[in-house]
């Protein structure tokens, strides 16, 4: 057991090496992005909404729409992988969008605030029908 | 009784009473080679740096130091029974193939995330599964094969669902179960003499490389669609 006094020092220092750099690396993380609201500008009857990816979601990642007039929702070119297949449970809209040209149309009918995502859900946003 | 005796000889003078140091002298290493590479390859901005790439870097870092600690004791004992053997090679295959495979999936993609995964697991699951022989050493390639896919396939699932609780959760639990082995060797081991005697420079050149290669991938390798 001669060690001992050794490793309690040893201990000791990982305990502080790992405070201070935890306490560094954290302090110092930018958060994910959160979302600009209000997106969408109307254009007549048709609403239209183009939606991004920044830090792996969908930007914006909230959008706000009229119920009742029609929605043209395009995906730009940074939007990639399973992110193109976009979906709106509650709306019944479940597309692939292989390229910006091929939009993403439905009308919201109900008021209220729905979630809409990649096919997978791992990239999600919020849809407000007002 | 077994968890007692190994916790007095974590200040013993077998080989467990060397694995807190190596521990501490892998952490080390990590800290000091993640300041060689930002001042070589970035050097635009600590805090950016840190804000960016911070977080994985010093989950990886900690792992890595599990892992070593792993390895060194395996090493030590050199050769073990064909059912230790194979729990060796499986366990650390397993967990040397997620959590890198985590880590640099969460920067990078699940591609490149699980290739490196796979890569570092089935390295470590091959390099300590041999004290058994060829079951050990095929224990720790399928294991460390599972385990990278696994890694990079979760943190990819959970990049919009609370991946940085998901980070820490999943390290924790790997340090249970790298703690769990070192103990489990100890006691089947205990009753056998020390086969290898070493310094601590193998310990410090695997984590610089491990670092070494895991930063490069994170700060300036490929990235899948979802990254660029």
């Amino acid at each position: 057991m001669k060690n001992k006094s050794g490793n309690t020092k040893a201990l000791f220092w990982i305990f502080v090496i790992l405070i201070i750099s935890g306490w560094f690396v954290f302090s110092s993380a930018d958060g994910r992005a959160k979302n600009i609201p209000d997106s969408s500008r109307s254009l007549g009857e048709l609403q239209k909404i183009t939606l991004s990816t920044q830090n792996y979601n969908y930007y914006p990642n909230i959008i706000k729409v009229k119920s009742n007039q029609p929605v043209e929702i395009t995906l730009d070119e940074s939007v990639r992988g399973c992110l193109r297949a976009f979906t709106i449970k509650d709306f019944g809209v479940s597309q692939v969008s292989s390229n910006p040209s091929e939009k993403i149309t439905f009308t919201p009918t109900k008021k209220g605030t729905f979630k809409f995502a990649c096919s997978m859900g791992m990239a999600y946003g919020t849809i407000i029908v007002e | 009784m077994a968890w007692k005796e190994f916790k007095n000889e974590l200040n013993g003078n077998r080989v467990e009473g060397e694995l807190i140091k190596t521990f501490l002298y892998s952490i080390i290493i990590s800290l000091l080679s993640f300041f060689t590479f930002y001042f070589v390859v970035d050097g635009n901005g600590l805090y950016e740096f840190l804000g960016k790439y911070g977080q994985s870097i010093f989950l990886t870092a900690i792992s890595y130091g599990l892992i070593v600690c792993s390895i060194r004791q395996v090493r030590a004992y050199k050769e073990m029974p064909c059912m230790s053997g194979m729990m060796v090679g499986m366990t650390t295959g397993m967990i040397a193939g997620f959590l890198p495979g985590f880590y640099v999936a969460t920067n990078n993609g699940m591609f490149i995330g699980s290739v490196f995964g796979m890569f570092i697991g089935i390295g470590v699951g091959i390099w300590n599964g041999k004290c058994s022989g060829i079951m050990g050493i095929m224990e720790g390639i399928m294991a460390g094969f599972m385990g990278g896919l696994m890694g990079a396939m979760t943190a990819f699932m959970l990049i919009n669902d609370h991946l940085l609780a998901s980070s820490i959760i999943v390290l924790i639990i790997s340090a249970v179960i790298l703690i769990g082995l070192n103990f489990m060797i100890y006691n089947e081991m205990k009753e056998t003499k020390r086969q290898r005697y070493e310094d601590h420079f193998l310990t410090i050149i695997v984590t610089f490389i491990l670092m070494m290669i895991t930063m490069w991938l994170i700060v300036v390798g490929p990235r899948g669609g979802l990254f660029t």
